[in-house]
């Protein structure tokens, strides 16, 4: 009974995991870049969000509909100021230019918040459970869940069905040939980062709510949501998800052997699966 | 004034970062008229015809399209202005459909589909093959049915310029034949082509002038059926071997 | 063609060269003479100085030369520290055999670290060193027989005087500088320098050309492992403490970034300057903290978007003074 419980934990911790992950996903898809500050970008968020909730008496949903627009200005600024500069076949300026904004980031967000732990104010979402059998189940982990299903599935049905979506899966394939054919690769590119950063917007509202956050988080945030990339299989935002489950339920089952092992049984996960599937677990066998 | 070109280049000088490919091409084109782009490898041609699509960087007057200075403009702002391009090798979109390949360009074109003179139905009558594997991954098609993808992808464009980049190279006779045989269609729609070419015999053939290009400048110019033969040889291969 | 003969010859070695080789021994030997004539406080200088010289060169040979970016150095220096604590404090081994000894740890570590990561696209190959670095890390943390979270102390140095560890120490950092520095000096000369500076420029040419990439690379990886584990090794066992956070800290990776962007990438003398100006600026505004982190954050930022050649690139504009020229020069005469 106790590692079916930790399997649903796993799967409802994943649920936070696919939030992280589908951004980074996106942008790796269409621009091959890697935002180290992508974890850091998250924090910043929640802490905003902290910050704003002592002010603003908006309530949970409230501030999601303040935070995500502020995600979407912060991912237009990343994209025009430092990752256009950087976009192109050599992988080297953008991590060190993400990089660099990584470590500046973090220590700004010490300087404003200081190194204490913060998370918003309890409310009744985010202690409410019920109980399944003799398994206790969290009201807002299902939600977070829940969330990131239709994150998924909706990210998922604009790449396939809208015009923004082939452009991005056109430009994916071949930049160049893209805009011989009339697409606008920058646009392809800001719209992108736009919405990664949007989704990154609504994660930090619910890791503030579901846990606390400090400024050095982000590093674990970004090795999360790259693993659970990895895992399952890079290009599909399907894959994504499921990785984000294995990695949740890795790190559950690690945790109940042992409090210290959670993490390190993600990252053996992560490593077992490069070993054997490298093109990651939803990756079509060619 | 009516005899302007729609398409010309003044002047045009570039290439590849420090590395000069052109010296100052001048050539014209009219709406309705095939050109043909002919010479050696390295001559320069395929650089001509990236240079005009603004995939490469050159100065704003060297490129005139219908009497506007346009060079430089970005390759996507030159599909909405009416120039689309055919690249060599055809640079299709992988992991994407036959169908999807179309509505890229159908997404981006100067004009809606049906305002303008092409559509998909239009083109699966020039291509029957094309509309049987519409649903189909484009890796699965043969390197001529992908180049027919490629040509109408560039087509629902609509384009008032076509360039054509060595849309023959790697096929069988017969499917070149095929694709060739509907050039003419195309510019009974008053659309020009610009047609890039190794085969000088089928450069002549299907255009009505030809530029001969020899390292990054242009050697020979006239109505393709009236040049003879050995007049596109020296020009081809240049003077000095013919004197030699 | 033409009646004249031509003389040609090879030149690599210039003025600004040997002035810089004359001084590079000068500094080398003044370094070993350091117990001698130094305080013991400037030897710790020198012995940090010198860990960041070799560990950023050892960065620089790979995301310089052979394009492969690394954000986990940390787990080499980790794994090679920890492995001289144990063989001196519970194998009894002389520690400063030990540090040698303990090159093989970060040896064998990156032998599976680069199969598996290889398969990963270049910016993914990065954070995947990372999470290698972060699984050591934790696994040390869970392991009972390095005492888990709590680390190691290094007892058995009190068995030595104070003037017998300095010497012990300064000859190690001149061994260190030797192999990392005059190493990757020589390995960029010979047969294999031309082969990665191809790599550099262009790996598909390189490899169109003869130039197995992928073994090479394998093999920089092993090397630079190995390099920077020798720096770490030396630097915990002067510091005669090493726990998980410490040794396994992302912020060598950082460190590394740092001198190697703002030096000036794929050059040696670019690591120089760089270590020079980040261990004076460590030095100078340490103290602030945060607020010098963020500078220090900007200024990578800054430099990977517009100054990708770093102070070394900068200088090179001014004239070719190469410390340490790798390229040669075709000297053609026409002889009458």
């Amino acid at each position: 009974m106790q590692w079916l419980d930790a399997v649903i934990q796993g799967v409802l911790l994943g649920g936070m995991y696919a939030q992280y992950a589908l951004g980074m996903a996106l942008m790796f898809g269409v621009m091959r870049i890697v935002n180290i500050a992508h974890g850091d970008v998250m924090i910043l968020l929640s802490l905003i969000a902290v910050s704003l909730a002592g002010v603003l008496p908006f309530g949970n949903l409230g501030l999601i509909v303040v935070i995500v627009p502020i995600a979407v200005v912060i991912g237009w600024i990343l994209q025009k100021f430092i990752l256009n500069k950087v976009v192109g076949a050599d992988p080297l300026p953008s991590l060190i230019a993400t990089f660099g904004l990584s470590i500046a980031l973090q220590n700004f967000m010490l300087e404003i918040w200081s190194a204490d732990t913060r998370s918003l104010p309890n409310s009744d979402i985010a202690s409410a459970s019920f109980q399944i059998g003799s398994i206790y189940v969290g009201l807002l982990p299902v939600i977070v869940l829940i969330t990131a299903l239709v994150l998924t599935g909706g990210l998922d049905a604009v790449l396939r069905f809208s015009r923004f979506g082939r452009g991005l899966r056109a430009a994916a394939a071949d930049t160049e040939a893209a805009a011989m054919t009339g697409v606008d690769p920058k646009r392809i590119y800001a719209i992108a980062t736009a919405i990664a950063v949007g989704i990154l917007g609504l994660a930090a509202v619910f890791a503030a709510l579901r846990a606390t956050v400090s400024p050095s988080d982000g590093s674990a945030q970004l090795i999360y949501a790259f693993e659970a990339v990895i895992i399952g299989g890079m290009g599909s935002v399907w894959g994504a998800f499921l990785g984000a489950m294995v990695l949740g339920v890795a790190q559950a089952i690690g945790l109940r052997i042992d409090p210290g092992l959670g993490i390190l049984f993600g990252h053996l996960v992560f490593l077992a699966v490069l070993a054997t599937r490298p093109e990651g677990i939803m990756a079509r066998k060619k | 004034m009516s005899d302007t070109p729609i398409l010309s280049t003044h002047g045009l000088t570039g290439g590849y970062g420090d590395f000069q490919a052109l010296f100052g091409i001048d050539m014209h084109i009219d709406a309705g008229e095939v050109v043909a782009l002919i010479g050696a490898n390295g001559a320069g041609k395929s650089t001509l015809l990236k240079s005009i699509f603004g995939l490469l960087p050159v100065g704003r007057d060297m490129v005139k399209f219908e009497g506007n200075s346009v060079g430089g403009t970005p390759a996507h702002m030159m599909v909405r202005r009416g120039i689309a391009m055919v690249p060599e090798g055809r640079r299709l979109f992988v992991g994407m459909t036959v169908e999807e390949n179309l509505r890229i360009a159908i997404d981006n074109a100067r004009l809606p589909e049906g305002e303008g003179p092409w559509t998909r139905e239009h083109l699966f009558d020039l291509f029957p093959i094309l509309r049987e594997k519409r649903r189909q991954p484009i890796e699965d098609l043969s390197g001529g049915q992908q180049q027919m993808v490629a040509i109408s992808r560039a087509l629902l464009c609509q384009p008032k310029v076509l360039l054509c980049d060595e849309i023959s190279l790697g096929l069988a006779p017969k499917v070149i034949r095929e694709i060739y045989e509907i050039l003419p269609e195309i510019s009974a729609f008053g659309t020009a082509i610009v047609l890039v070419e190794q085969d000088v015999g089928l450069a002549r053939e299907a255009s009505n002038r030809l530029y001969c290009m020899l390292e990054g400048r242009i050697t020979l110019t006239g109505i393709s059926n009236d040049i003879p033969r050995d007049a596109i040889a020296a020009a081809y291969f240049g003077a000095s071997h013919a004197v030699a | 063609m033409t009646s004249k003969t031509h003389h040609t010859e090879v030149v690599r070695a210039t003025r600004s060269s040997r002035i810089a080789m004359t001084l590079c021994l000068a500094l080398l030997l003044a370094l070993i003479a350091m117990p001698w004539w130094a305080s013991s406080g400037n030897i710790r200088w020198a012995i940090e100085l010198s860990c960041y010289i070799a560990i950023a060169q050892m960065w620089n040979l790979l995301a310089g030369y052979a394009g492969l970016v690394s954000v986990g150095q940390q787990a080499f220096i980790g794994v090679s520290g920890y492995l001289l604590f144990v063989l001196a404090q519970n194998f009894g081994v002389n520690p400063f055999v030990a540090v040698l000894l303990s090159l093989i740890a970060p040896a064998i570590l990156a032998v599976p670290t680069y199969l598996l990561l290889r398969r990963l696209d270049g910016p993914y190959f990065a954070i995947g060193t990372w999470v290698v670095a972060e699984a050591v890390r934790l696994a040390t943390s869970n392991i009972d027989y390095v005492n888990a979270g709590a680390g190691l102390t290094l007892r058995v140095m009190t068995q030595y005087s104070q003037h017998e560890r300095e010497v012990g120490f300064v000859l190690l950092c001149a061994l260190l500088l030797l192999t990392t520095i005059g190493g990757s000096y020589w390995l960029l000369r010979s047969r294999i320098g031309l082969a990665l500076t191809a790599m550099r420029d262009n790996p598909v040419a390189a490899a169109s050309q003869g130039v197995n990439v992928g073994r090479l690379r394998f093999y920089i990886f092993i090397a630079a492992a190995v390099g920077t584990g020798f720096a770490g090794a030396i630097y915990y066992m002067a510091q005669l403490r090493i726990t998980p956070s410490a040794g396994f800290d992302p912020f060598w990776g950082s460190m590394s970034i740092f001198i190697v962007m703002v030096g000036g990438i794929g050059a040696i003398e670019g690591v120089l300057i760089g270590a020079l100006i980040y261990f004076l600026a460590d030095r100078l505004f340490g103290e602030f903290g945060s607020a010098y982190l963020i500078v220090l954050g900007l200024l990578t930022l800054v430099i990977a978007l517009y100054a990708r050649g770093g102070v070394w690139g900068l200088m090179q504009k001014w004239g070719d003074h190469a410390w340490f020229p790798v390229r040669r020069k075709l000297i053609v005469e026409d002889t009458p």
